[in-house]
């Protein structure tokens, strides 16, 4: 590593395979970023002490600046989970994903961006969707074929489904956020309290503001009479708890006893 | 694992991309220390390549006559895939873009085989030149070094010219071969174990394992090729396709076998990714057995476990990726 140290000084094997198994697995939740770190100290470095994990990513993403790439944090809207992903920052369209993905396929996806968007619940119907389907581009494409790309966007997490709906995955937001608000900036929406794009959320019926439910629940927790932060009319949703690593690690041990035994099993 | 010996496995692209640019190509910038720190770092032709996957298939000696004919059939091979009439790469053109050009396309090439690379597919130069390099495929050589040369140092990855004849390449991890990085980020693991179940099978067998044979095995995991799994989705598509795209298995037609029959064997990216010894590990996990169960297959684990220790002997000290080559 001699030639250029002053510029990788940091870079060891322990940010490496990091770096690496970050990639390979596209997006993580923090607890497996976590344990991701900590498998790494494991490999290379067993003394060492386990750097805070902000510290560590942080370190990381001085060495990625000039490569124009990040290890960027986001939050999942629905409920609040802090989720990773090594994302690139110097391409700002969804060329990001052109190398999976066939025209007509990518195309599916700006259609399905555009419905979600436009949205007033930040999903678009699988029906909706579907019937966009003679207007693709490139290769014709047939309803039966497209219900399969869609779900092969959601097996790769670029899109979430819930009942026959469709909406973004936060893996999706991460990666794309300044493609979208370039891309349709009158039709955007953004939380008025962390100002990110917003495209599931709660809105105030009076003036219109919006909020992610993990910001509704951080910025109402413990008040029992939430009042809308623009014109403090009553805000008439049910305020979602703060979401708690803790309760999700507890949760997910046990969770995760019947995944070894599957895999066991394998 | 006899599937792979067929591959050319070259020393680092980068090398011979290093060697032949020092001599001639015209209009190559470059940083400016980079050229003699190259030479520095990378050995000559001479030396073997060293690289704890590959050592097994390396060939030392047939690769020097033809590392000189590597990187022009690759510029060859580029100026086709445009559909260009173009000669030979030494030809005055243009005037050289900016190194801050050049820079920019390599960080935009080190993206696009991350993300092939993620998704499992295979890397095909025509599709580097043709996806991203583009109008800059005079300087293909020198953004292709610089693109290795950040995945070294940053990544820990090879990217390694594994096949001249499909003009593949894949990205080889540099850093100690290691336990299949079991740190069970869950949904990664049903594939791997699905595979490494036909995998196990295939190897304890000896040779190609008849799809009847590997779906006698799935059935005690509850996998039938009729049925979707939550998990798998559609497992034979998932076996005779995805898989075998991916270089992890092959899915061969029986010879001379009425009706027709189809058999698997081990895909080369198995063979580069996978060991012996971790297959006799899985086994044993899986059987709860002694891998000694199964002597004979653990002998050649043992052997070549023992190959791969002798052809990297700093395998536990914490290696320097970029002077491994």
């Amino acid at each position: 590593m001699q030639g250029s140290t002053r510029r990788m000084g940091i870079m060891t094997d322990v940010h490496r395979r990091f770096l690496q198994l970050l990639m390979t697995h596209g997006v993580l939740e923090e607890w497996d970023v976590q344990r991701l770190q900590k498998h790494c100290y494991k490999v290379h470095d067993r003394n060492a002490t386990v750097e805070k994990l902000e510290d560590f990513i942080n370190n990381i993403n001085s060495v990625l600046e000039s490569l124009y790439i990040e290890i960027k944090k986001g939050v999942t809207e629905d409920d609040g989970r802090p989720i990773y992903a090594l994302v690139n920052l110097a391409t700002t369209s969804i060329s990001k994903m052109a190398s999976d993905f066939a025209e007509n396929e990518l195309d599916l996806f700006r259609k399905a961006l555009e419905l979600i968007i436009d949205s007033e619940t930040g999903f678009a119907s699988s029906t909706n969707i579907l019937n966009l389907v003679d207007q693709l581009k490139g290769k014709k494409m047939r309803k039966k074929e497209a219900e399969h790309v869609l779900q092969k966007f959601v097996q790769n997490k670029w899109l979430i489904e819930k009942e026959g709906e469709f909406t973004l995955h936060g893996r999706a937001i991460l990666e794309m956020e300044q493609y979208i608000r370039e891309t349709y900036p009158d039709a955007v929406k953004v939380c008025t309290i962390c100002h990110s794009l917003l495209i599931q959320g709660q809105s105030c019926e009076t003036c219109g503001i919006r909020m992610h439910l993990p910001c509704v629940a951080k910025y109402f927790q413990s008040n029992s009479e939430p009042r809308c932060p623009h014109c403090n009319d009553y805000w008439p949703h049910e305020i979602p708890e703060v979401f708690d690593p803790e309760k999700e690690r507890e949760a997910g041990i046990s969770k995760s006893n019947k995944r070894s035994l599957r895999s066991r099993q394998h | 694992m006899s599937e792979q010996s067929k591959d050319v496995c070259d020393p680092n692209f980068a090398a011979e991309a290093c060697n032949s640019e020092v001599h001639s190509s015209p209009g190559v910038p470059g940083g400016p220390s980079l050229p003699a720190s190259q030479a520095a770092i990378f050995p000559g032709p001479e030396s073997p390549p060293v690289g704890p996957p590959d050592a097994p298939l390396a060939s030392p000696a047939p690769q020097a006559p033809s590392e000189e004919g590597d990187p022009k059939a690759l510029q060859q091979a580029a100026e086709e895939g445009r559909a260009h009439q173009a000669p030979s790469a030494a030809q005055p053109g243009p005037a050289p873009p900016a190194p801050a050009q050049l820079v920019q396309k390599a960080h935009e090439l080190m993206w696009y085989v991350l993300v092939k690379d993620q998704k499992r597919m295979i890397i095909w130069f025509p599709d580097m030149v043709k996806d991203v390099i583009g109008s800059y495929k005079k300087w293909c050589r020198s953004i292709l070094r610089r693109t290795s040369l950040i995945l070294a140092r940053v990544f820990g990855l090879h990217l390694r010219l594994t096949s001249l004849h499909t003009m593949e390449f894949s990205l080889v991890k540099a850093l100690e071969p290691e336990e299949l990085d079991r740190v069970a980020l869950s949904n990664r693991m049903p594939m791997t174990g699905l595979l490494l179940m036909i995998l196990s099978l295939i190897y304890v067998k000896g040779r190609g394992a008849r799809e009847s044979a590997v779906w006698n095995v799935l059935r005690i995991l509850g996998l039938r090729p009729w049925k979707k799994h939550s998990t798998f989705g559609d497992v034979r598509k998932l076996i005779t396709e995805e898989f075998v795209q991916q270089n992890y298995l092959k899915y061969q037609r029986v010879p001379h076998v009425e009706p027709p029959e189809y058999e698997f064997f081990w895909g080369s990216r198995a063979s580069r990714e996978i060991t012996k010894m971790q297959i006799m590990e899985f086994l044993a996990r899986v059987f709860k057995k002694d891998p000694q169960a199964w002597p004979s297959r653990y002998r050649e684990a043992l052997e070549e476990a023992r190959a791969l220790r002798e052809a990297n002997p700093t395998a536990h000290c914490p290696r320097n990726s970029v002077s491994e080559d």
